[in-house]
Order: C-alpha cells, then sequence, then structure tokens
C-alpha cells in the first residue's frame, strides 16, 4: 500500500511487537522534545546522556553602607562560583561519557527553604556526539562544548556557519544606595529622575556585561549568541540586586561560506 | 428519606459493576463489560474515540494508522513505605493497566498519553492515572503487548518516519538519607554511620552565621549520588525496552530534618520520568528542512515548545516530606 511506505518496516516490525525490544548493551538518556530529538539527528549527532551538575552553596555575609551605591564583591563572588562549580560538575560528566558537547543547557537557582542563605545552582543539558565521530566540535581545550542552545537553535547555528564554544556568564550584586533625607525632602512632590538610582542600575549592568563579554575573548570567540540579562533579588535585602548575564560563545566553521545559506522561505500560518 | 434529603444508594447493577471491577483487577485483567467494548471497537461497531485533532486524524489516515478507543489505566496508591518508590510503583501499576486495555482493543500502540493526577487530600496516597487513544496500523495484526507511547499523534507519525519508535514509559527513582533517622512508621532505627555524622557536622559548621563563601560538598556528593543512582535506575528500566529516554521529568528535592541535640538530618529524594525510544543509532532523518520565517504577529506554532504532558510534580514544595 502505498500510503504506508512513509514508515519504515525496522519500526513497523516493533509496532506489529515482532521483533525483540531490549538494548542491553547502553542506552541514552536526554530531556530533549521529540522536535529537539530529530533536529539534533538532522545535524548529524546523537544524543549520549543527560548531564546534571549541582552546586549547593553557602552566601557569606557583607553589608553596605546605607547611602552607598557599590558592587558587594563577596555575593557577586558566591554567584559566580556556585554557577561555574554547577557547570564544571555538568561538563565532568559530559566528558566521563564521552560527549563532543552539551546542548540545551538550563541553568537555575533555587532557594532551600530551610536556610535562606544557602542557594542550590543546577546545571542540566544533553550531552551528544557526532555520529560519525568528526571532532571538529569540541569545545576550549579539548573539552566538551556547553551551550543554551535549544536543539532547534544547535541546528539553525550550524547552518548558519558558526558552532558553540562554551557558555560564558557574568555576575554583579550591587547595593543601590538610599536617598538623604534631606534629597527626599527637596524633590518631595516633584517629577524628578532619581539619577543615583540611575546610575547604580548602569553600573551594575555594565559590570555584569563587561564579564561575560570579556570571558567571551578569553576562550577565543567570535562572538555571543542568546545574550540575556537576568535581574534578580534572591531573597536579599531590599536595595541589592543581582544582574546576571549568560550567552553562548561562538566561533566560526572554517570553510563555510554565507552564500551557502539559503533564503529562508516566509509562511504565513492559517493553523489557529 | 433522611433528615438532610435523599441519600445516594447503588443499584445492584451498580454493586455488580464494581465487583466486577474488583475481581478483574485483582486477576491482573479486565471486566466482561470493559472487554466487550473495547473488542467491539476493534471490530468497528460503533464509534470509535480519539482524544486527536483533526490536524492529527488527517496525518494518522495518510499514513495507514486508524483509532480504536480511548484506553487507561489508573492505580491509587498509597506510599506509606516510601514516598519515592511509591510513585515508581504506582505509575508501573498503571502502565500495566492500560496496555491491557490496549491489548483487548487490539491495538498495535497507545498515543498521546497523558500521566495524570488528581491532589485530593487523602493521606499518603494519590492517583496515578494514563490515558490515550489505542491505535491501529493498516495491515498489522494485533501486537500481544502495544507500545504505549507519551507523544502526540502528530509526533508520533514524525518519529516513525524517522525509524525510531517511541515504545513506553519509564521511571527511575531513588531517595536516601544523610544522617541517622528513626522511622516514623513504627520501623527500625536505621543507623548510617560515622561518616554521615561528621558530614553533618562540617556540613553544620559551614553553614554557620559567621562563615563565609563555601560550596557544601558533603551535600552535594549525597544529593549527586541520589540523582546518579536515580538516573542509573531509569538506565536500567530503559535498556528492557529501548535504547534511549527522552526525559522530561526530572524531580529532586532535598529536604532538612531537623534532630534533638545533632546536626539536621537530610533526606533527598528524585525522580524521573521519561519516553522511552526505540532508534536506530545514526540513521538519517529522511525529511528536508526548509527554513520559514512566520509572518503571523505571535509565537510561530514552530517554535512553541511542547506543553508538560503531566504536572504531577509540578507544586510540589520543599518542605518535610515523607522518604
Amino acid at each position: 500500500m502505498a500510503d504506508q511506505q512513509a514508515i519504515p518496516e525496522h519500526a513497523l516490525a516493533r509496532l506489529a511487537g515482532l521483533r525483540k525490544a531490549g538494548h542491553p548493551d547502553g542506552v541514552f538518556t536526554s530531556d530533549f522534545s521529540v522536535n529537539e530529538f530529530l533536529l539534533v539527528r538532522k545535524a548529524g549527532f546523537e544524543p549520549v546522556g543527560l548531564c546534571v551538575g549541582s552546586c549547593i552553596y553557602h552566601l557569606g555575609m557583607q553589608f553596605a553602607g546605607w547611602s552607598s551605591s557599590c558592587e558587594l564583591d563577596v555575593l557577586s563572588t558566591a554567584m559566580y562560583e556556585a554557577r561555574a562549580l554547577a557547570m564544571e560538575r555538568m561538563r565532568e560528566e559530559a566528558k566521563a561519557m564521552g560527549a563532543d558537547g552539551i546542548v540545551g543547557v538550563r541553568l537555575t537557582v533555587k532557594r532551600m527553604e530551610w536556610d535562606e542563605k544557602v542557594l542550590e545552582f543546577v546545571a542540566i543539558g544533553t550531552g551528544i556526539v557526532h555520529a560519525k565521530g568528526h571532532q571538529g566540535f569540541k569545545g576550549p581545550r579539548g573539552e566538551p562544548f556547553t551551550s543554551a542552545l535549544s536543539g532547534q537553535d544547535f541546528w539553525t547555528l550550524l547552518h548558519a556557519g558558526y558552532r558553540p564554544l562554551e557558555m560564558v556568564m557574568g555576575s554583579c550584586v550591587y547595593h543601590v544606595a538610599r536617598r538623604g533625607m534631606l534629597a527626599s525632602i527637596g524633590s518631595a512632590g516633584q517629577n524628578v529622575e532619581l539619577t543615583n538610582f540611575s546610575v547604580a542600575l548602569y553600573e551594575a549592568r555594565e559590570i555584569a556585561m563587561e564579564r561575560m563579554q570579556l570571558e567571551a575573548t578569553r576562550a577565543g570567540a567570535e562572538g555571543v549568541v542568546g545574550a540575556d540579562l537576568h535581574e534578580g533579588s534572591h531573597g536579599w535585602a531590599t536595595h541589592v540586586i543581582e544582574f546576571f548575564a549568560i550567552g553562548t560563545a561562538v566561533v566560526p566553521i572554517e570553510g563555510h561560506e554565507p552564500g551557502e545559506i539559503p533564503d529562508p522561505q516566509l509562511v504565513l500560518s492559517v493553523n489557529s | 428519606m433522611g433528615l438532610f434529603g435523599s441519600s445516594a444508594k447503588p443499584s445492584a447493577a451498580s454493586l455488580e459493576r464494581c465487583r466486577a471491577w474488583e475481581i478483574a483487577l485483582d486477576r491482573n485483567g479486565l471486566p466482561d463489560f470493559v472487554t466487550e467494548r473495547l473488542a467491539g471497537a476493534a471490530a468497528g461497531k460503533g464509534a470509535w474515540v480519539a482524544t486527536m485533532t483533526p490536524a492529527e486524524l488527517l496525518l494518522m489516515r495518510s499514513h495507514g494508522i486508524r483509532p480504536i478507543a480511548t484506553v487507561s489505566g489508573t492505580c491509587w496508591f498509597q506510599y506509606g513505605m516510601s514516598w519515592t518508590e511509591g510513585h515508581a510503583q504506582g505509575w508501573h501499576d498503571a502502565l500495566d493497566r492500560i496496555r491491557r486495555e490496549a491489548e483487548a482493543a487490539g491495538a498495535n500502540a497507545v498515543v498521546d498519553v497523558r500521566m495524570r493526577t488528581l491532589r485530593h487530600p487523602m493521606g499518603a496516597s494519590m492517583d496515578f492515572t494514563l490515558i490515550g487513544t489505542a491505535v491501529k496500523i493498516n495491515g498489522l495484526k494485533p501486537s500481544p503487548a502495544p507500545i504505549v507511547s507519551t507523544v502526540s499523534a502528530l509526533e508520533f507519525v514524525r518519529l516513525l518516519e524517522a525509524d525510531i519508535v517511541p515504545v513506553g514509559i519509564a521511571v527511575g527513582a531513588r531517595y536516601d538519607w544523610l544522617g541517622y533517622w528513626a522511622s516514623s512508621y513504627g520501623g527500625a532505627y536505621t543507623s548510617s554511620g560515622w561518616g554521615d555524622s561528621q558530614a553533618l557536622w562540617r556540613t553544620q559548621q559551614a553553614r554557620s552565621m559567621f562563615s563565609g563563601n563555601t560550596p557544601l560538598h558533603d551535600l552535594m556528593d549525597f544529593w549527586e549520588m541520589i540523582r546518579r543512582d536515580a538516573h542509573a535506575d531509569l538506565r536500567r528500566k530503559v535498556a528492557e525496552m529501548g535504547n534511549g529516554v527522552l526525559a522530561h521529568t526530572n524531580f529532586g528535592q532535598l529536604i532538612e530534618r531537623e534532630r534533638d541535640k545533632q546536626p539536621p538530618a537530610f533526606l533527598g529524594r528524585h525522580i524521573v520520568i521519561g519516553t522511552v525510544v526505540d532508534a536506530k543509532y545514526g540513521s538519517p532523518v529522511p525529511h528536508e528542512i526548509e527554513m520559514v520565517v512566520d509572518m503571523r504577529d505571535d509565537l510561530s506554532p514552530l517554535r512553541t515548545p511542547d506543553a508538560p504532558r503531566h504536572s504531577s510534580y509540578e507544586d510540589v514544595q520543599d518542605e518535610e516530606g515523607d522518604i
């Protein structure tokens, strides 16, 4: 029957319950969706295993004067170091399973209900290998690359002529000064910019971005895709805020010409 | 007629049906009226029932796949001894039951299987329910062991075209204590030894008020071990069915328990659930991928990530709980 040719024999045998099922000699695990799985395979890669790294971290204490805008470097260091540790542990898992890299990395921070000074940082992604053993996709120093790109984004990035190198990040925890009594009274009932607040936010964001960019440059990247800036206050006092920049550093694939990239088609979906 | 209005009373027929269910569950079978209904659906008597959208129906038809009936499996399970293992067992029993119904319907597969839980506060128990659509592939004999697949009908066809069969659901689970623990269910005291005790004192110290930035290494190692064991458990289950798993649910909790005159102990539990696939290594994806720009203003349907297929672990908090 013509319309059934689309389903391969191998799959049909399994559906009829004819084929033996078990694969005792190794299975892969991943948190891909169906589409991601198909696209990663289409890109010529196979998943090997879910890579997870977690870091449970106790944050030190730091105080800032009532009226000073400044970085809280103890907290900045903590937030960066804890994430870096989680990422490193994830990368170790990937290395142990022989992965070329990790895609779809999600980095989360969770406050522990039982201690406000303890945070759990988790990095989770799927380790993949090139199906034909191509070695050119490894990250810096021959280690597995890391990337926050989904399976879809990974396929598209490769077709854009770039490959992921590693996730880069920058963190800055900043104390925003409170306004003095006189200044508050002076501006009561007026529409004015609170310049010191604006400046504090600018400065904190700038520091986080700078650190991320520096990391990418040091890794030998040409650029950073999917860069994102998160603002968060992980249960800290008011006036304390974290700026966290994260993205995937990329390098061009040698020999890939921009002319090879096909023009995308325009579609208008009438489906809902 | 009572003081507070009429009270519902089961009729003789409904009592009989409930009795039939009890016997069937006890014998790992199905009541006659269910077998009859499903056999009727398989033979094409009466209407077929499917959870599919019209678009999915279209794709199924073009690939020679026919819906038969909605099938389900439920197991209301009490986790008196262990929360973690109870969950694994509950899902496992529900899986056996949906497979039984699919077999009675003469199916090759159950697609679009959803994992559901009613959240009724009924002590240390909950229901584990699977609902899906039994389908038959034209020209194939009914399978003695129909596959149970959590992917939608649309994705089912797409996977089959790429020579990947989504064959079932696997659950990996693991819990453990760091430190001594007296069972709250009347069990014996378990002692996990001197090493744990040392680890807990070190953790306590690192968390003290004057302690600076520091990773809690003992807790991290303990937590990592639990997660790895849960994943190893998953791999074992997967190896019985296929060669890979798309794990959509990763649920872990690290819970502190206060103790008298000693540093607090920790309970870690981890559950990982996924769709098992059977895929040939390195086999090509047949379709060409065309790049398109969707001209609609809202998010393109081509980019919408899959909504989670079950929500049993979404609102569970990190509070004191059972193992």
